[in-house]
């Protein structure tokens, strides 16, 4: 199975079951953009290749879906890996990987006299400094996935869901930042990451 | 939040008033001067030494979107004040011998996202700059701060995103050898900061001194319309015409000479709490080389060695500050030749153990009444010194023992013991099964998260304190250790390997999150010994100004002994809860079953209460007890007893009182059980759902017609709109009132009270914008009326004992606004005894 080349739909389709581990058809068009009807499609297909379970509303990959991406993003992305622009790009997000872990932690914790201790958000100056630093990285992302849509246009999609989770935080909802279990932006810039070491065929060290 | 701003109107001012230096102001509004322009004139005025300097007004803000530039009068201005500074400063804006350099800052009148941050340095052109490495015989410490400069304003100025790295600097000065002329080394760095922008086809940093600062300025009046300064202020209704007002200082130099340093002291230990200054010091250093960590600085105490006059200076201001401010504060500060300036002085934040001693020393000291002293702890504070932890004797033998198999980098604090998972849909299903699991992994994806949700701690092979895994960890308050680099997962063989140690899935690890220790075997949780003495006194503290009653939720002896050893009121117990810990517990279903509302199918109901109840009324004493009567309805006490079944086959257990012979048999289980615990106890039973006077009247019958039950009391739960409008009429008739705020919630609602207790489907719902109020955190606007009605019952029955159940982790809030509405007895979950006690005693007014 792990020769199973899939289209461009199919891949979308896998690839955001994957990042999620469980997915909806709402969930899956919202996440690639794809029309609702080609999605469905896509899920048969798949679910007929094995690569994917369905129970009620939600998909599932099977064993063999990661193998199966792998497989089709080594021929889908072949030129994209060696564009010196998107090496480019990948080497910058390096850097503003790290800024961004490192402005998240300091959301999650305050040092205090060498102890970190959790963040009350009872500071609202500390935070609104580390919002803002927040939004410029988000900003940068941004700049940094136009240079992957341009290429293909799915990636357009974490920029759509970047503003919409920053639209919540800017509404208060400050869950929005960092909860794993919402669209938070960490949980989106977390799948984004995974998105790109499998697009430009590369192992996550950490 | 700060709350609503107050507004002036300032368009009517002259423009003599537009700028204000921070020695001359004559007003201290924030209005006007914003936050930080007026904390620092107020900190000027009472005589505490701030680098001078001067606020733009938030009128020039509004002069500045008028124009659409920056007005001429504006710019006449800024260069008065700046001759101004130069004189008081003895330096000079661009030129030598000493360069004034500045630091450019917003300051709203209430803070906000999306403003603009500080540019510092700002101020250095060719001259000043070979001035500065001349000033402090340091070429390479100019063209740091000259690189620093360049790239600070590009990024908060320009907006520039790609900013060179600090490592790039030495690349850079290399060719220019050991010892470089400073005219070069401007040129350089200078040189090559420009033509990176340029090469991006960024704008570039302006070359003339006078021409950042104002390029500055307007850039500090354009992030009041960033999008996200905007949208801010329309979802906290803060006035778009308040705009900003800017700051500007001048910079002083910690590095001139030996007499010169810079620090970062706590007034006390923000860790311990202990008393006495700490911090650290960097002789001859600017405040960056600290936080750079390019010089160890010395501990605090090493000053009064090289400056004993400066140390006294900065001793007595601050223990003076301490006082005025009532709080514990954070200080930067810089000795520039032998004088000390304040850069920033703020509350300290400080862990939960030293907020306890900080607010009992501050009581003893006489610093802060009793009042502002409990508003110096948080209830998550007390949650957190509450919260249980390893055995410390255990972890002792552990450590000795060779139990401790890994260090890594502790991410996420708390300390767990579980069952080993390699894999996350593993942990998942070891979790549903009642197990608590530690999910081990090489590396973390995000389809890992379904696995960290479920387990109790994490932990990782790789990646540091601020990697993804981390970062989830924190957000779900999970224990998390990371950087196991000795550990090797094996997949195949389900093995976690250590050198020669192999731990199998399926063994016991135990983790602390906060040192990165992972130990191979169980720890014991305990309750943190000596449950801290001053955290005792201050929540006596609390109860004794709140006069509240405090009664805590209770099943098991454990608990109702540490409900007494706590001082509280009393507790509420369940008695299906209770009747479920009985091994008996399936045959008291099976004989409810019957076919009738006969005395015989409640006996075995009546014997295992008894039973149960006996050693909790023991070990209750003389606390109060109020128990919660079988309610079949809502407590989802059986399969065979669903809320379907009930109301067809055995209607008379669906309502409250529609069994006399199952009240009965309560009364007289939990009578025998007091009898034989020889109690003092209060003991109240109390049916769920009633809304009735007429029910509560039968309620009262059937008790006052019981042989031997004349210890006992009756009450009811109301948990619907009903009942709570009917509360001052039930009161006539019973001894004992609880009002259920998450059963009436949910009744206004709708929904089922279940949904109030878990996080789905209320909070991604209500996140959807379709709900004004979540009920799962806030109280509903329809039922604070329902809420009033029961109040007024208890101020109209000052005798009855009318209270309230609020279930879940308690609000600091909601706890205040039911003590302000009158509220008086509450009854909490496990746990939230101490955190509502402490929130009650805040809710007290300050004059009381």
């Amino acid at each position: 199975m792990t020769d199973t080349v899939l289209d461009t739909t199919q891949y979308d389709v896998l690839n955001t079951i994957a990042l999620k581990k469980m997915a909806s058809a709402q969930g899956i068009v919202d996440a690639t953009g794809v029309a609702q009807g080609d999605v469905m499609s896509a899920l048969s297909a798949l679910q007929s290749l094995g690569l994917v379970a369905t129970i009620g509303d939600q998909s599932l990959p099977m064993d063999d879906a990661v193998p199966a991406l792998v497989a089709t993003s080594n021929e889908r992305y072949a030129a994209l890996r060696i564009d010196p622009a998107v090496r480019e790009m990948a080497d910058k997000f390096e850097v503003v990987n790290g800024q961004f872990l490192t402005v998240i932690s300091s959301w999650q914790q305050i040092d205090v006299g060498g102890r970190k201790i959790t963040n009350d958000h009872t500071d609202s100056e500390y935070d609104d400094k580390i919002l803002s630093r927040l939004d410029k990285l988000v900003a940068r992302l941004i700049q940094l996935i136009d240079v992957l849509s341009e290429r293909d246009i799915r990636f357009d999609r974490y920029a759509v869901r970047f503003a919409r989770a920053n639209d919540q935080v800017v509404a208060g909802n400050l869950a929005y930042v960092s909860s794993p279990t919402i669209e938070s932006v960490h949980n989106i810039w977390f799948e984004f990451h995974e998105d790109l070491l499998r697009t430009l065929g590369r192992e996550r060290n950490e | 939040m700060t709350g609503q701003p107050e507004v002036t109107d300032t368009t009517a001012q002259s423009v003599a008033s537009f700028t204000f230096a921070f020695d001359d102001a004559s007003t201290g509004d924030k209005a006007v001067l914003g936050g930080k322009g007026a904390g620092l004139v107020s900190m000027t005025r009472s005589g505490i030494r701030v680098p001078p300097g001067y606020i733009l007004s938030t009128a020039c803000c509004h002069e500045y979107f008028l124009a659409g530039a920056m007005p001429s009068n504006l710019l006449k201005e800024i260069e008065a004040r700046l001759t101004a500074l130069e004189a008081q400063t003895g330096k000079q804006f661009g030129a030598g011998p000493t360069p004034l350099l500045l630091s450019v800052r917003s300051g709203a009148p209430v803070s906000m996202p999306g403003m603009m941050d500080t540019v510092l340095n700002l101020g250095l052109n060719k001259a000043a700059a070979i001035a500065l490495a001349t000033l402090t015989g340091n070429t390479r410490f100019m063209a740091d701060v000259l690189f620093r400069f360049h790239s600070m304003y590009s990024e908060i100025v320009l907006d520039v995103l790609d900013i060179p790295d600090s490592a790039e600097l030495d690349v850079v000065l290399e060719p220019l050898g050991d010892n470089p002329d400073p005219a070069a080394v401007y040129d350089a760095v200078w040189d090559f900061c420009q033509s990176r922008l340029a090469d991006m086809g960024e704008e570039e940093v302006p070359q003339e001194p006078r021409e950042q600062l104002v390029r500055a300025i307007e850039a500090v009046f354009r992030s009041w319309n960033t999008r996200r300064a905007i949208t801010y202020r329309e979802l906290h209704r803060i006035p778009h015409e308040m705009g900003t007002a800017v700051v500007v200082q001048s910079m002083v130099f910690g590095n001139l000479d030996q007499q010169s340093g810079s620090g970062v002291v706590f007034s006390r230990d923000p860790v311990t709490g202990e008393p006495g200054l700490f911090g650290e010091f960097l002789s001859a250093s600017q405040g960056e080389d600290v936080v750079a960590g390019t010089r160890t600085p010395d501990p605090i105490a090493r000053l009064e060695k090289v400056l004993p006059a400066t140390f006294e200076d900065l001793t007595s201001t601050v223990a003076r500050l301490e006082r005025t401010s009532q709080d514990v504060l954070d200080i930067e500060f810089t000795i520039e030749r032998g004088v000390l300036y304040f850069l920033q002085v703020r509350s300290a934040k400080r862990t939960a153990p030293a907020a306890i001693r900080i607010a009992t020393d501050f009581l003893d000291e006489g610093t802060v009444s009793d009042h502002a002293a409990l508003q110096m702890l948080s209830v998550e504070q007390v949650r957190q010194v509450q919260r249980p932890g390893f055995d410390p004797a255990e972890v002792r033998e552990a450590r000795d023992g060779g139990q401790r198999v890994a260090e890594g980098i502790g991410a996420s604090p708390g300390q767990v013991t579980g069952f080993l998972s390699l894999d996350p849909d593993r942990a998942v299903a070891a979790a549903k099964t009642g197990q608590h699991v530690i999910l081990a992994r090489q590396v973390t994806s995000p389809t890992d998260l379904h696995g960290m949700i479920a387990a109790d701690g994490i932990m990782t092979a790789t990646g540091g304190a601020t990697s993804h895994a981390a970062v989830v960890a924190r957000a779900l308050g999970k224990s998390c250790v990371v950087g196991c680099s000795d550990v090797v997962i094996d997949s195949t063989l389900k093995t976690l390997r250590v050198g020669d140690v192999v731990i199998r899935e399926g063994d016991a690890i135990s983790l602390d999150g906060a040192t990165g220790e992972v130990f191979t075997g169980t720890l014991t949780l305990t309750r943190p010994a000596a449950a801290d003495k001053q955290l005792e006194r201050l929540l006596k503290l609390a109860s004794e100004r709140s006069g509240a009653q405090v009664l805590v939720r209770a099943t098991t002896v454990e608990q109702v002994s540490a409900a007494k050893a706590d001082g509280l009121a009393g507790v509420v117990a369940a008695a299906a809860e209770v009747l479920a810990t009985s091994r008996r517990f399936s045959d008291v279903m099976a004989s409810l079953s019957a076919p009738e509302d006969q005395a015989s199918s409640f006996s075995l109901l009546e014997d295992v209460l008894a039973e149960q109840f006996t050693p909790l009324f023991a070990a209750a004493g003389d606390l109060e007890f109020s128990i919660r009567a079988v309610d079949f309805l809502t407590d989802k006490i059986s399969d065979v007893l669903d809320t379907r079944t009930i109301a067809v086959e055995y209607p008379y257990l669906a309502m409250p009182l529609g069994s006399t012979e199952c009240i009965r048999a309560q009364l007289r289980g939990i009578s025998r059980a007091a009898q034989a615990a020889g109690s003092t106890t209060r003991v109240s039973l109390c049916p769920r759902n009633v809304s009735d006077a007429a029910e509560a009247r039968a309620l009262a019958r059937i008790k006052g017609e019981l042989e031997g039950a004349e210890d006992i009391g009756v009450g009811v739960y109301l948990t619907s709109a009903r009942g709570a409008l009917a509360a001052c009429d039930l009161a006539d008739e019973v001894n004992v009132v609880w009002l259920e705020l998450r059963l009436l919630q949910a009744a206004m609602f709708g929904l089922p009270a279940d949904y109030l207790l878990t996080r789905e489907p209320l909070d991604r719902y209500s996140s959807r914008g379709l709900l004004s109020v979540n009920p799962r955190d806030s109280v509903d606007p329809s039922v604070t009326p329902l809420l009033a009605a029961v109040a007024r019952s208890i101020s109209e029955r000052p005798a009855s004992r009318i209270g309230i159940r609020v279930s879940g982790e308690i609000s600091e809030r909601l706890i205040g606004e039911l003590y302000a509405q009158g509220f008086r007895r509450f009854a909490v979950d496990s746990g939230e005894a101490s955190p509502a006690r402490l929130a009650l005693g805040k809710a007290v007014g300050a004059a009381t």
